[in-house]
């Protein structure tokens, strides 16, 4: 029972380590918009922010984040799209319009 | 007329998908699951210009790649079930993303038509689509529709006729061209399967998902024969592409195919210069406010909470009594037979237990239908996922974990809500510990028992200790037996919408009349099983002779009201007697009067207390007849196990009783103490009765940690085997919990007796 799950779900992919320094999708403000540079994680996060058409040199802006802080919203490709910080926190971007 | 073509409706999740399955197939609908998985798998038909077409609704997925259940079940049915045709519904309003999945779609090479839906929204949003330019750059007949008002379901039905007579003049096969380092690598993978043996049909989309890396490919290549080949060209292919890149060979194509569909985009898409309103985000600004978020999403659970519960109390009530005039109706109809007993008792009073849930059901589901269809479903995950993610759970886990405070049985079917199995399993396991109202009646008299100073205080321990041991075996079960297989939370917030009606009803009868069909047969059997458990064995020994005490009774009363009439007589001769001379009779006097009350008074008496003392031998013969049935052999068959605790035979009987629903616990112990069973939580017999027992208030705590902790109920074992979809996790619930209760309340009572606390 329980190992036939994880056959099917186990996460046996390498995590792709970010290799850049700076500026991490979770660290931006509500209402700043930034470019992807790099996406790490699993490989199934990874390509599940493909499907979702969340790729390296996309625009994203960050619309708030919940009322507990975590998960945050994003703005992709016209549509809302929510994260956890943490894993936010495997995005690495490049600041290109700051909120005053 | 020539055989049904197969339609299959694919598009991504949140795109109005259902609302074109609906429009196209009416009510015409079968709901079930897809094999070997509890993905729903909706089915229907129409006729349009004399051909049959049965539709199939696959699940929304983004992708078509195979890390989700959902993804692999549409791409299986894709590829090995060969449908004549493909309706890729795709959002107009978010075309961008939606054209993803259509990429894969036509690289498939299935006859394709597209339908655009939501141009309403659209619209609204300033864009202006070239649907012409579209079809010819996709190879597939495009067709704009509005979902919601049906507006251009027949041009829909006529491009799939077209299709299928092939004199659709859009449809058209092409390759979804990638950059030439990429096509290069592509060709090579091709000419090794097109060399080999049985090479499968659609040669380039095999190779492309082979540099992907798609592990689950290779089931589609069983008969091809030189796999070692293959397998080289690939591993060489994927590193030449990776070294070019620096990235992943499937990010590299991913990239490629929104670069298709950023080009053909551009092409057919204009966008009005004004900045469009987007009025879900006006909407969200106040419902998942910073500080406004969380007590509004408070509002909307306790409105569910009100309407599913207090609102379907009503009907609950109907149901109820109307079961209960049919048994008694049955009853005085037929005469008693064992069979008649089966009927009656067994499956229809069994059966009605678990129809009295129907509207408590219907009513949840049409709240969590209106709750999906709006959108807000969403933002509930949205603003509760940093809560229920320190549980290893989604936000939206935290629905049907709250309508458990209700019952346990629509809150586990509610857990369909969640997109990922494991979190289905995780969030259905923990489910029973949240209290349900059925556990109330018996906090309430043990409670009220031992605790008349603090009854409220001890209940609400229980909700909390509930919700302790719900966050504890979550923690473990995510850390033990459901570990690692956690999603990575990436969620759509789709734009609001008017929910509509007839979707809505619809929604909530597909999920209901899973509940009445798949649950009946289990609550039936069970239903069964314990009615047998309470009839047999036929002829009980009863260690004294009730009749006789009973006649012995009747005899008594006899006797002491002849000896009142005779008293009564001897006053009146006495009385004449004095009034002889007296002018009036003796029969108009005040004495005489005082005479005749004082007899009636007494006839009274003794009459009540002749009923008194009969109630209480049938009380003890239903007691010890029950505890001589197996039901109560059970009982006194487990005290072993329960004596640990402190528990008695009685304890014993009434949690095994307790496992058919909680609050039978309540009127065994009526019928246990010979006090009755007509058990309202205020039967003051019970509370004297328990308190009267070896019962201390240490050894009631831990019957009720008992009782709020085991399995609620067999309508609840039901639901769990109906949403895991295995034995083995209901039996893995059921053990787990008993344990968790057994540990807990042994606990208490040692720890307790140790410290001679509320001894």
């Amino acid at each position: 029972m329980f190992s036939r799950f994880r056959n099917r779900m186990g996460n046996s992919a390498p995590r792709h380590q970010l290799t850049r320094e700076g500026v991490r999708l979770c660290d931006l403000h509500p209402g700043e918009k930034a470019r992807v540079l790099e996406i790490g994680g699993s490989e199934q996060f990874r390509i599940r922010l493909m499907e979702m058409g969340l790729l390296t040199n996309d625009i994203v802006e960050v619309d708030k984040y919940a009322p507990l802080m975590d998960p945050m919203e994003l703005i992709v490709k016209g549509y809302h799209l929510s994260l956890r910080r943490m894993d936010a926190e495997k995005i690495a971007v490049e600041l290109i319009e700051r909120n005053e | 007329m020539s055989r049904a073509l197969t339609v299959a409706v694919a598009g991504n999740p949140n795109c109005g998908k259902t609302t074109i399955f609906n429009a196209l197939t009416g009510t015409r609908q079968h709901v079930g699951n897809w094999p070997g998985v509890t993905v729903e798998r909706k089915e229907g038909r129409f006729v349009h210009n004399e051909q049959t077409y049965k539709v199939i609704d696959l699940p929304g997925t983004y992708s078509l790649s195979t890390y989700s259940v959902e993804e692999l079940v549409a791409r299986d049915f894709i590829v090995q079930d060969e449908p004549d045709i493909i309706v890729n519904v795709v959002d107009a309003s978010n075309l961008e993303r939606n054209l993803f999945l259509t990429t894969q779609l036509i690289e498939i090479g299935r006859p394709l038509v597209i339908v655009l839906n939501m141009m309403d929204m659209a619209r609204e949003k300033g864009l202006k689509i070239d649907t012409e330019t579209l079809g010819v750059l996709l190879g597939a007949p495009v067709v704009p529709i509005v979902g919601r008002t049906g507006e251009g379901i027949d041009v829909l039905k006529d491009k799939i006729h077209r299709i299928q007579a092939h004199t659709s003049q859009k449809a058209r096969h092409i390759d979804i061209q990638y950059h030439r380092d990429i096509e290069v690598q592509i060709e090579k993978i091709s000419a090794v399967l097109a060399q080999g043996e049985s090479p499968p049909v659609n040669v380039r989309w095999v190779a492309v998902k082979l540099l992907e890396k798609d592990d689950r490919i290779w089931e589609y290549l069983d008969g091809f024969a030189d796999k070692e080949k293959l397998r080289q060209t690939t591993t060489e292919a994927i590193e030449q592409i990776e070294k070019i890149y620096q990235d992943t060979s499937r990010a590299a194509i991913s990239h490629a195919r929104y670069g298709f569909v950023r080009g053909a985009m551009q092409e057919c898409v204009r966008s009005s210069t004004a900045e469009p309103i987007d009025y879900s985000r006006k909407i969200d600004k106040v419902l998942t406010h910073r500080v406004l978020g969380l007590p509004i999403f408070a509002l909307f659970m306790w409105l569910m909470f009100v309407l599913t519960f207090d609102l379907g109390a009503y009907p609950m009530d109907w149901i109820d009594a109307g079961i209960s005039w049919l048994v008694n109706t049955l009853h005085a109809l037929v005469p008693d037979s064992m069979l008649s007993s089966l009927v009656v008792d067994g499956m229809i009073g069994g059966v009605g237990a678990i129809a009295v849930f129907l509207p408590n059901i219907f009513i949840l589901f049409f709240v969590i239908a209106i709750l999906e269809d709006s959108g807000y479903m969403a933002r509930m995950a949205f603003i509760m996922d940093r809560v229920m993610h320190t549980l290893g759970l989604h936000g939206k886990a935290f629905i049907p974990l709250v309508m458990g405070f209700g019952c346990n049985v629509p809150a586990i079917m509610g857990t369909r809500i969640l997109e990922s199995r494991r979190d289905r399993i995780l969030t259905t396991l923990i489910n029973p510990f949240m209290s349900c109202s059925a556990r109330l009646p018996v906090y309430i008299l043990v409670a009220g028992a031992f605790f008349p100073e603090n009854a409220g205080t001890v209940i609400f321990a229980m909700y909390v200790l509930g919700v302790v041991a719900a966050i504890f075996s979550g923690k473990l079960f995510s850390k033990t037996v459901l570990r690692g297989m956690s999603k990575p939370f990436v969620l759509e917030l789709p734009p609001y919408q008017k929910p509509k009606l007839s979707s809505l009803l619809l929604h909530t009868w597909e999920r209901g009349q899973v509940f009445i069909r798949k649950m009946g047969t289990v609550i039936l059997v069970g239903s069964i099983i314990v009615w047998a458990l309470g009839y047999f064995p036929r002829e009980v020994e009863l260690s004294q002779n009730y009749e006789a005490q009973s006649a012995r009774i009747t005899q008594e009363w006899e006797a002491q009201e002849t000896e009142i009439e005779h008293a009564f007589d001897a006053s009146v001769a006495l009385g004449e007697e004095q009034y002889v001379s007296a002018m009036v009779p003796f029969e108009s006097s005040g004495h005489y009067k005082e005479l005749v009350t004082q007899r009636d008074s007494l006839k009274q008496q003794i009459a009540a207390n002749y009923q008194e003392a009969l109630q209480k031998v049938d009380f003890t013969r239903q007691a010890e007849t029950m505890s001589q049935k197996w039901i109560g052999r059970l009982g006194k068959l487990i005290e072993p196990l329960v004596a640990p605790l402190g528990f008695t035979w009685r304890e014993g009987v009434a949690l095994v009783t307790g496992f058919v629903a909680k609050e039978i616990v309540v009127s065994t112990y009526g019928v246990l103490f010979g006090v009755g069973s007509d058990a309202s939580e205020e039967n003051a017999g019970i509370l004297t009765s328990l308190r009267n027992s070896d019962m201390t208030p240490l050894i009631g705590l831990a019957f009720l940690v008992f009782v709020l902790l085991y399995t609620p109920c067999l309508a609840t074992m039901a639901a769990i085997r109906r949403e895991t979809g295995s034995w083995g996790w209901t039996t893995f619930s059921v053990v787990y919990s008993l344990l968790l209760a057994w540990l807990l309340a042994f606990g208490i009572y040692k720890i307790g007796s140790a410290l001679e606390w509320l001894t």
